[in-house]
């Protein structure tokens, strides 16, 4: 049976030279195409500027948030994100997308920090206990993780050692 | 060079009247997953899901697998839907299988706007597409009371 949709998204974080990011969030579909461009400051994580695209036959809703993404500059990547896209831009209707395309750009750019710390947990010379220990370093180091998906609940085998309250049990 | 790379695909079909059936897929860096769900027109409700885990970071998170049977019922109309998968299903399961249910269930109007579209292009080859589709999300707003 053929698609009646077809939806293609790609989201990339490209470092410059001068130390901020370049946040590049593409949708393509069969009704509409959004270009979300993000210039991000380091070590700040502030959103510098953002640009917006919209072409085909987008609806109207989708158009006209579009043309207000400029309301997230100034914005800084980090908690409380949601809440605050989602009061500039919108969360409801078909224009809901601008702001969900930020967020997905958000969560990019702190995946781009998250890749090396994961790819620096493999290889075939560590072992299933040292894995385990260096998941454990990096739920102390980000404590946001905890409960945040099964791997961290508190009956994981990843938790095993970690104190919820703050140091090792 | 980029540092991080994610692309989602989502397909949608309809298998018959009252159902949309889609595949997502999502491939990053770091994770690889599919999802297959099927959600009913008349009621807005997913009928059934199913994910495939290809690359994951830990050795607990195939078990989140059967999570996303939580999914089943919910319905696409209710507000907030997407943040109860976000917490239901990302939360207690995996977040990234939440991210393409969450993505297939935004793509539902899309897919149905995009058939509708398709039907009357093939009765009046002159239509006005654009109006066609502001008209359409309009009156799709109407109907759920968005």
């Amino acid at each position: 049976m053929i698609l009646r949709f077809l939806r293609n998204k790609v989201v990339e974080v490209e470092p410059r030279a001068d130390g901020t990011l370049f946040v590049s969030w593409r949708l393509t579909d069969d009704l509409m195409n959004i270009e979300i461009e993000l210039d991000v400051e380091t070590p700040s994580l502030e959103i510098a500027e953002a640009r917006a695209r919209v072409g085909r036959l987008a609806p109207k809703a989708v158009r006209e948030m579009a043309g207000r993404i400029d309301r997230v500059e100034g914005v800084t990547i980090g908690g409380g994100l949601r809440k605050i896209v989602k009061g500039l831009l919108t969360s409801e209707g078909p224009g809901s997308i601008v702001a969900d395309a930020v967020l997905e750009s958000a969560n990019a750019v702190i995946l781009h920090f998250t890749r090396p710390r994961i790819q620096a947990n493999e290889g075939a010379n560590v072992s299933e206990e040292e894995r385990i220990a260096r998941s454990q370093a990096m739920i102390k180091f980000n404590p946001r993780l905890i409960r945040s998906c099964i791997a961290y609940q508190d009956d994981s085998p990843l938790m095993k050692g970690v104190d919820l309250s703050g140091g090792n049990r | 060079m980029i540092g991080f790379n994610r692309s989602q695909v989502i397909g949608a079909e309809f298998p018959d009247e009252d159902t949309v059936r889609f595949t997502g897929i999502q491939e990053d860096h770091i994770y690889g997953m599919e999802i297959l769900m099927e959600v009913g027109i008349s009621d807005a409700c997913i009928k059934s899901v199913e994910g495939r885990m290809k690359r994951y970071t830990t050795f607990v998170c195939p078990q989140a697998v059967p999570v996303l049977q939580t999914a089943v019922g919910l319905n696409l109309r209710e507000p907030g839907w997407d943040a109860r998968v976000m917490r239901e299903i990302g939360r207690k399961g995996c977040e990234h299988f939440a991210e393409i249910v969450i993505e297939c269930g935004r793509s539902f109007d899309l897919a149905m706007a995009s058939r509708d579209l398709a039907k009357a292009i093939e009765e009046d080859a002159d239509l006005d597409q654009q109006r066609f589709v502001d008209d359409w999300f309009e009156n799709r707003a109407s109907a759920v009371g968005a």
